[in-house]
């Protein structure tokens, strides 16, 4: 299954090249804004499941409108540091994730908006999401962990870099509209490998990253037990498993940026600076080289 | 006004006698979702709730504090943001570019509650006492003249923070996420009742020995500062909570068994237990080489690295 939130905070689920509204199957869940609720809905989803299943056999779909984030506001949103091996022959690296801030978050369709800092470069991530379905604390790191997802989505992990004391992290992820994700939250059981997915980025139609999540160097099962051994994962909460390096380049003025992870859906956005900052276009092969040769050391 | 949340679900108004007068029914009007919503509704609907609070301070009818549960005074703030080392700390270094880093909202712990150590192989748990401010309104791009009109209130904030754990070479600060990891309290003191909350003496006494004592005068950015920075990067909500970083100028470990008050003056003073399955032990006391650490490191302060280490 498919779900999709839409802009008037309808509920839907893709069928072939529409979406049939699904929203009375969770009529009854209180809310006061698509933040608070789709936590609540990602919480029902394996019990609403086939009363959705059903709606949705026998719905006719429309045409699909336009999209907010599956989760427009995440309880917590959580990075894996590099976790990819990079074509190198590296040891695995020592497991590692930061937080980001949930109000970074903005949907399918939306605009990534250059803040008024210094950075030396605004980089695009394209990272495999997971979205946490149910509360979990110290998951195994078998696929029972699996159980805790309530499915996957594509995100953008949008970088500035050169802020801050140490390293990019965390304050050059968390800017507002740093974080698209979408279009839809994709149930693990339309995923039966998500070590095996394909990734692609391009911007303005000009391939960048593109790679295999068979790279990672902490696979999913792994990601979910490391951070559910230190805090209490909630449904709604959004882990991101890290990119791969090779492919980043720079996000400026104008750009419209989509990434697709086959089998999970495809996320267009475009770039705003309102102060039209340049930086060279293409594949940056300064941070491709420098991410290999941390790999190697 | 001190605002307190105590018993199972239950906000109220600590009084001048140090009774809490129950509130919760004023709260009901706002059809909250869950306990969690009560705390922010207040922040959010504070200005249109004085005259019905005064009321029912007035009548009175509450219960001495000896006799309540203190809990946490929010149930899970929707971000908990923390700044890095924002103290002199006795040096006369330049000051430093601003940072910040996330705590996760599932660590809380109120007053009277137990931080839980982990198993994992951590160099020490260090206490740190800071003053926290708490957010009033939804701001964005604050001008530092309309900072402090965001500003609902402060808590004492003990943040407690694993260290040596992680990457090297990246602080990823997941050391301070652990659940139980953010305890504060004892209560929520709105603004009105801080005239200067760049002149409050912070404390923290482990089993009675006193560790960290400091002021916030102290501070490298004055919060008016880091609200004005904070919110050009990210959106803040009523009910977020901001620490404005900790003097690490009598750090020490915590362990099991320990008793950890933390005491903002003007605010208050709330103590948590902690408990070790495995019973680690460290030096008591102080910890100098932590405090002396960040001290030489301020006297050679770490620029920005344009390019530096991704993720």
């Amino acid at each position: 299954m498919r779900l999709v939130l839409t802009n008037d905070d309808r509920l839907g689920v893709l069928k072939d090249d529409g979406m049939v509204d699904v929203s009375a199957a969770f009529a009854d869940i209180r809310f006061r804004t698509a933040h608070d609720r789709m936590p609540r809905v990602i919480a029902s989803l394996v019990e609403r499941r086939a009363r959705v299943d059903a709606m949705v056999a026998t719905g006719t779909p429309r045409a699909l409108p336009g999209l907010q984030a599956p989760v427009p506001r995440p309880p917590k949103l959580i990075a894996a540091f590099g976790n990819y091996r990079e074509d190198t022959n590296r040891e695995r690296q020592k497991q590692d994730m930061f937080l980001e801030s949930p109000d970074s978050v903005i949907g399918p369709g939306g605009t990534v908006l250059l803040p008024d800092h210094s950075a030396s470069i605004f980089h695009h991530e394209a990272e495999l999401a997971l979205v946490i379905g149910q509360r979990a604390k110290d998951l195994p790191a078998d696929d029972r962990a699996l159980a805790a997802l309530a499915g996957y989505t594509c995100a953008i992990d949008v970088s500035a870099r050169g802020l801050g004391r140490i390293g990019p992290a965390r304050i050059g992820k968390s800017f507002d509209t740093f974080t698209p994700l979408g279009p839809a939250l994709v149930t693990p059981d339309e995923v039966p490998d998500p070590q095996n997915l394909r990734v692609t980025l391009a911007v303005n139609g000009e391939p960048r990253q593109d790679y295999s999540t068979a790279d990672m160097e902490y696979g999913v099962v792994e990601i979910l037990a490391f951070i559910s051994s230190i805090m209490t994962l909630v449904p709604g909460d959004v882990v991101l498993c890290g990119t791969n390096h090779q492919g980043l380049g720079a996000l400026q003025d104008g750009d419209q940026v989509e990434m697709t992870i086959a089998g999970v859906g495809t996320l267009a956005v475009s770039v705003r600076d309102p102060q039209h900052r340049e930086w060279p276009r293409g594949v940056d092969q300064e941070m491709a080289a420098t991410q290999r040769a941390v790999g190697n050391r | 006004m001190r605002i307190a949340a105590f018993d199972d679900g239950k906000i109220g108004v600590v009084a001048a006698d140090d009774t809490v007068v129950d509130i919760t029914d004023l709260l009901q009007r706002y059809d909250p979702l869950g306990p969690e919503d009560l705390l922010p509704d207040l922040i959010s609907h504070f200005a249109d709730l004085q005259t019905d609070l005064a009321g029912k301070v007035t009548t009175g009818g509450g219960r001495p504090l000896s006799e309540v549960r203190l809990r946490s005074p929010l149930t899970r703030p929707s971000k908990i943001i923390c700044l890095m080392g924002n103290y002199r700390e006795g040096t006369d270094r330049p000051l430093q570019i601003l940072d910040l880093f996330f705590k996760s909202p599932e660590a809380i712990a109120g007053p009277g509650d137990t931080v839980v150590l982990p198993p994992h192989q951590a160099d020490i748990f260090h206490h740190e006492a800071e003053i926290a401010v708490v957010i009033g309104r939804e701001a964005k791009n604050l001008s530092p003249a309309a900072a402090m009109d965001a500003v609902f209130g402060y808590v004492a904030f003990n943040d407690v923070s694993a260290r040596g754990l992680g990457r090297a070479g990246i602080n990823s600060f997941l050391g301070k996420s652990f659940d139980t990891f953010a305890a504060f309290g004892p209560w929520i003191v709105t603004k009105d009742d801080i005239p200067d909350p760049q002149a409050l003496h912070i404390t923290i006494d482990v089993n009675g020995e006193r560790r960290q004592d400091y002021s916030t005068s102290d501070m490298e950015r004055p919060i008016t500062e880091l609200l004005t920075y904070i919110s050009s990067v990210t959106t803040l909500h009523p009910g977020d909570v901001i620490c404005c970083g900790t003097n690490h100028q009598g750090l020490g470990s915590m362990q099991d068994g320990d008793e950890v008050v933390t005491t903002v003056s003007g605010v208050g003073a709330f103590a948590i237990h902690v408990r070790d399955e495995h019973e680690r032990t460290w030096q008591r006391g102080i910890d100098q080489a932590a405090g002396e650490r960040v001290k030489a490191a301020a006297q050679h302060p770490v620029a920005a690295t344009p390019g530096g280490t991704s993720s």
